[in-house]
């Protein structure tokens, strides 16, 4: 073993702050129940013969789609919630802001959500 | 491939976009706009993967990447109007002269910048690579907040995520560690990308067909390069930072000379 991997070993492990474990939370989350959609969706397409499907199903066919288990609407279910992971990492921070009653943090956190909303409804990338 | 992008995003701080929108396009035929929205998702793919490392670790300046990510949202919701004033292939190779010119200032200074405590957003994190804990503050936050602003504006306009732009800002102007400053960037490109990927899925261009393969290979490749990332030594990160730069400085005149699709 190298010194440095050595050293690696003895580094204290980081204590986490309230906001990097709410942080940390809300991304492992999204990510376990993206993938956990996408698996399901995989599994589906495979089961069902139908290969991986092209396009995705729009939001508000969604229920249905999911109800009756189209491959595609697991796996566009699967993409949203990997896309909203960071707008619910951004929400999550405010919160955690407020709770420690950083009142410029929820206000520049708050400016981040509005405008990261206000891209989506102008729709300009 | 998907895999190898996510390692090397999620090591560097960047999203690259700018070498996978064309690979998909040419090497994969995918419509141009679906290869951009794929290549969205793998971003966010990258950074969400990459923060549950980095998080955790205490690497990533929380309060310094929501302060910036102000500036570079503005800046993106803003880039149409800069659109109408400037031509888009100037702007490609103004894009690609300031990458050349900031990795020849990575070069020159060799090392990673030496940290100062400053009192302002002052935050910690240890260095495995180092052995010891890095302790440091952030310089001049006005006018990092100020070129973030255009660095958002830019990336806006160009499709880009602008990784490429917020590591030497915060490196080289903010005085913030190299990997600090790869992980803080790493947090901030997710909030850019999800606004985009929500109005690509939006607009129909989503395509599970290759959205989902990428995003799971992207996934376990940046599960990976942040472990990689913070074991490196500062002086071989920055010389693979600098080297992916340059290659982002000739995929941008290609695409300026219209060569890339």
């Amino acid at each position: 073993m190298s010194a440095s991997q050595e050293r690696a070993l003895a580094a204290p492990a980081h204590a986490m702050a309230p906001l990097e474990r709410a942080i940390h939370g809300i991304l492992a989350g999204g990510i376990v129940l993206s993938v956990a959609l996408m698996a399901t969706g995989l599994v589906l397409g495979v089961a069902q013969g139908s290969g991986l499907p092209r396009g995705v199903v729009a939001l508000g066919e969604l229920p249905h789609a999911l109800a009756a288990l189209w491959p595609a609407a697991y796996l566009s279910l699967g993409l949203i919630v990997l896309i909203g992971t960071p707008f619910v990492r951004v929400v999550g921070s405010i919160v955690v802001f407020a709770r420690e009653r950083d009142r410029l943090y929820v206000l520049i956190t708050a400016i981040v959500f509005l405008v990261m909303c206000l891209g989506v409804a102008l729709g300009k990338v | 491939m998907a895999f190898l992008a996510g390692v090397f995003g999620s090591m560097l701080g960047v999203g690259g976009g700018i070498i996978m929108v064309p690979m998909l396009s040419l090497a994969f035929g995918v419509p141009i706009k679906v290869a951009i929205a794929t290549s969205i998702v793998c971003v966010i793919a990258t950074s969400t993967m990459a923060q549950t490392t980095f998080v955790s670790r205490g690497m990533t300046n929380i309060r310094l990447g929501m302060l910036l990510e102000v500036a570079t949202t503005v800046g993106a919701v803003a880039g149409g109007v800069t659109a109408v004033l400037v031509d888009g292939r100037v702007l490609q190779f103004c894009f690609a002269a300031v990458l050349v010119y900031v990795a020849w200032q990575m070069s020159r200074r060799g090392g990673d910048v030496t940290p100062v405590r400053t009192g302002v957003l002052e935050a910690a994190y240890y260095d495995p690579a180092a052995g010891r804990e890095i302790e440091y503050g952030v310089r001049r936050t006005g006018l990092g907040f100020i070129l973030s602003l255009g660095a958002g504006n830019v990336s806006g306009l160009l499709g880009v995520g602008g990784g490429a732009f917020k590591v030497p800002i915060m490196n080289l102007l903010m005085g913030v560690p190299l990997k600090a400053t790869i992980a803080t960037s790493n947090l901030m490109i997710g909030v850019t990308a999800a606004t985009g990927a929500a109005i690509f899925y939006g607009r129909g261009y989503m395509d599970p067909y290759y959205a989902v393969p990428a995003a799971l290979g992207i996934l376990a490749g940046a599960r990976l390069g942040p472990r990689v990332a913070v074991r490196l030594s500062t002086r071989t990160l920055g010389i693979i930072f600098q080297v992916v730069l340059l290659v982002f400085a000739v995929m941008m005149i290609l695409a300026a000379l219209g060569l890339t699709p």
